[in-house]
């Protein structure tokens, strides 16, 4: 917070009139909120696909999370050390999260020979759930279940998903090296992975 | 023409040495504000054409930085700001927008253009909100120029005439005029006065705080809009429903709604984490206040970040949780009953419980969903009917009381298509129903620990009880102290302006021919506040009377060396024309009388030419 703020400050002196303008917009029908905080629930409004690519040199290195899985058992991400790990956001009530796992879950058998190992993070679910979600959708890989947040919290100075789904590719140096914010299709998936193995030479 | 005359004004203003023209200086301040002020242009060239683009340039600057304008644009924002709660808007409730695109396809897109839907970052709203800024910035930021000149001004030559100004008095002495000049001038000075002195005369101002709250006012104004705009930015507001025993971090994917500032990213929220461990609710069981609750309560704990150490609080309303300077609130709560769904094939495929949302706030009455999209052989959905405290109302079940004391769940079952699989996001708490088809089940009410089973082998569903959730606010405005500190440094200036006065007091003296010194005492407040300089002035010439009587100046009677005289005393001895001409259009008449009834005993001395033994006796 106060990080951020200062951070910024000369941002601020330099777009004093703009500043006044963007206000408004911030301290607008705060109130319509409060008064319904439920109202629209997990309104996670599917943004359409987006991918953000990561240079190499400019890739937030990703902490090594660890966890109990759906299916209880202890998952560390540093099991994968030296492989490309790609790290699925998920949860089961999660309507864009069911359209894509049929793809994940294909990508990751498929991928698992070139070095790419499939972590899914299940998010705000019910265990018997996300069970039945896995099973259906045939995701055979490991998620670990964060039903408190505290795995998405550990992403705060890296890149932090903002959506679900949020997909992040992570390379074999344990860099962050792509970011996708909404559901992604089987082909948008692999070009994406595609890249990330490609310069890694 | 009133333009000409301020313009006037203010070619003298700066070098007015006298106090009728000073007064009419400080009047400068708000003639400058009357729009008539324009046509100073064209006057102040002696030019009787037209406006040249320089012209226009500053007609248009003085027109927008007008008191007028300001408060114009201040009402248009007000009045631009309607459509935001009258229409549904794009940041607060997108699902709004999109079904009032389906009831009015015809007048939604034009909506659109206009920004109807998204008023606040519309830029016609902008237009406002920046010339309302650049108005009062444009109005502020010159006048403190001014003000901070006007508050270094030392006090201007004393007026030839100080019987002519509104509050006079003068004295008889036995001092020479130099030393009575000294000691008015040490009396003025030890009263805080700022002083200037000259040839027989001394001048005297006070209350520069007047202008000093003015200026405060106006600083504290762009403050306040600053500090609002700072938490526009650098702000956040989410909300979040919690059930009891579950827990959850500050991070965008944890939060139910998330309107960020504009430079608010995911990675900029407070890191901290709350679990909740138990809720209570308390109401009225009896009387007028029946079912009105009592206090809420709920328990928690939490960390300001990962690692922290874990800490407890006792949430209770409009009492927030701070974290890291964000604030959480409680602002609901409610119930969620706990399903169990088996499905067709014996699978558990829901443990838990779910948020049921009130639809009637008395008595708790909740709605919520279950749905089982990945239940066997066909996906389960079901809405339901929370009642807190059921009773028998003629063969209708309905909640009496807010409090679970007789919880019941009523469920309708549907099975079909639930619409998740494409992919397209849902609210969790509706069940869409489209491509779903009702169970023919018994619409029986559930107590905990009853199940239902479900036709055609899809399954079982039980209700197992109840879990309570609560909603929290949490939002962070780092321009909230900087807002409030401004507010009340503007209120405080406008007292300061509305209060503090400037009043100027003169002092001349100058030896009579008998050799005796003729004091004279002159005041004049700058500013039509509300009144009090009167007293100060009594009171001041009091004390300079005293003042001059002191330092061994005493008649061989042992009386005071001095007489005060009222002007219309004084007059009637010195040169009865200045009086008797400015008798009619001076105000402090009354004034002078009070004067002389602080001292009738030497106003009657001193008309009656008592001062002769002062001069005898003078013996410095």
């Amino acid at each position: 917070m106060y990080r951020a703020a200062a951070s910024r400050r000369p941002l601020l002196l330099a777009a004093v009139a703009v500043a006044a303008v963007l206000a408004v917009t911030g301290c607008d029908g705060g109130a319509i909120g409060a008064d319904t905080p439920v109202s629209s629930g997990q309104s996670f409004v599917s943004h359409s696909y987006e991918s953000t690519f990561y240079q190499a040199g400019h890739r937030p290195l990703a902490p090594i999370v660890s966890g109990l899985t759906v299916a209880g058992k202890h998952l560390s991400l540093a099991a994968y050390r030296g492989d490309t790990i790609v790290l699925n956001f998920w949860g089961s009530w999660c309507a864009p999260c069911r359209a894509e796992a049929p793809a994940l879950g294909q990508l990751a058998r498929q991928l698992e020979s070139r070095g790419v190992r499939f972590v899914g993070v299940d998010i705000r679910d019910e265990p018997d759930s996300a069970l039945a979600f896995m099973q259906q959708f045939n995701v055979d890989y490991p998620s670990i279940s964060d039903p408190s947040d505290e795995i998405a919290l550990e992403f705060r100075n890296t890149v932090p998903p903002a959506d679900i789904p949020t997909t992040l590719v992570i390379d074999r140096d344990g860099r962050i090296a792509d970011r996708i914010f909404g559901a992604s299709s089987y082909s948008e998936l692999l070009s994406v992975i595609d890249q990330v193995i490609g310069r890694q030479a | 023409m009133t333009s000409t005359e301020s313009a006037a004004a203010r070619a003298t203003g700066r070098t007015t040495t006298t106090a009728a023209d000073e007064l009419s200086a400080t009047d400068e301040l708000t003639a400058a504000e009357a729009p008539g002020e324009v046509a100073t242009v064209t006057t102040d060239r002696g030019q009787a054409t037209g406006l040249g683009p320089l012209g226009w340039l500053r007609w248009g600057w003085r027109q927008l930085t007008s008191m007028r304008t300001a408060l114009i644009l201040l009402f248009l924002l007000a009045l631009a700001s309607v459509p935001g709660s009258v229409l549904p808007q794009q940041g607060i409730d997108p699902a709004a927008v999109t079904q009032y695109y389906q009831s009015h396809p015809a007048l939604a897109p034009i909506l659109n253009r206009l920004s109807l839907f998204n008023v606040f970052a519309a830029p016609w709203f902008a237009a406002i909100y920046l010339l309302l800024f650049t108005s009062l910035a444009g109005c502020v930021l010159p006048r403190t120029v001014r003000l901070v000149g006007s508050a270094r001004q030392q006090p201007p030559r004393a007026p030839t005439n100080l019987a002519r100004l509104p509050e006079s008095a003068s004295y008889v002495t036995a001092v020479s005029p130099a030393t009575a000049l000294e000691r008015s001038a040490g009396l003025l000075r030890g009263r805080r006065f700022r002083i200037s002195e000259g040839e027989g005369w001394v001048s005297a101002e006070k209350g520069y705080l007047r202008e000093a709250g003015n200026l405060l006012f106006h600083v504290a104004l762009l403050a306040l809009l600053f500090s609002v705009g700072l938490g526009g930015i650098f702000g956040y507001k989410a909300n979040r429903l919690l059930i009891v025993g579950q827990g959850f971090a500050d991070t965008p994917t944890a939060l139910d709604v998330f309107r960020p500032g504009r430079l608010v990213g995911p990675g900029d929220l407070a890191p901290f984490s709350i679990n909740l461990h138990g809720f209570t609710a308390r109401y009225v069981t009896s009387g007028p206040q029946f079912d009105q609750p009592l206090f809420y309560d709920a328990n928690l704990s939490y960390q300001a970040q990962p690692g922290a150490p874990v800490r407890h609080y006792q949430l209770e309303v409009n009492h927030p949780l701070v974290v890291d300077g964000v604030s959480v609130y409680l602002i609901g709560h409610g119930y969620a009953p706990i399903f169990k769904v088996t499905d067709g094939t014996g699978r558990v495929r829901w443990d838990g419980p779910v948020a049921f949302i009130p639809v009637d706030q008395t008595t708790l009455t909740s709605e919520g969903v279950i749905k089982v999209p990945d239940a066997k052989p066909g996906q389960l959905g079901f809405a339901g009917v929370f009642l807190p405290s059921a009773v028998d109302e003629g063969g209708r079940l309905e909640s009496a009381f807010p409090e679970a004391l007789n919880p019941r769940v009523s469920l309708v079952g549907f099975t079909g298509n639930l619409g998740m699989n494409s992919g397209q996001a849902q609210s969790v708490y509706q069940l869409d129903t489209t491509g779903l088809k009702e169970l023919p089940m018994k619409p029986r009410p559930l107590a905990a620990g009853q199940s239902i089973k479900l036709p055609d082998g899809l399954g079982t569903v039980s209700y197992l009880g109840y879990q309570q959730w609560i909603s929290l606010a949490i939002t962070y405005d780092p321009g909230q102290l900087p807002a409030l500190a401004s507010a009340m440094a503007a209120l405080a200036g406008l007292i300061l302006s509305f209060l503090v006065r400037r009043r100027r007091v003169f002092v001349r003296a100058i030896a009579a021919a008998d050799g005796s010194t003729r004091v004279t005492l002159g005041g004049l407040a700058r500013s039509d506040a509300a009144g009090g300089f009167e007293t100060e002035f009594a009171t001041l010439a009091g004390l300079l009377r005293t003042e001059l009587a002191t330092g061994g100046v005493t008649t061989p009677e042992g009386e005071p060396g001095i007489v005060a005289a009222a002007r219309s005393v004084a007059g009637a001895d010195d040169a009865a024309a200045r009086t008797g001409s400015a008798a009619d259009d001076c105000a402090g008449v009354s004034n002078t009388a009070s004067t002389m009834d602080e001292s009738p005993r030497a106003s009657t001395a001193g008309g009656s030419g008592g001062s002769s033994p002062l001069a005898s006796t003078e013996g410095e």
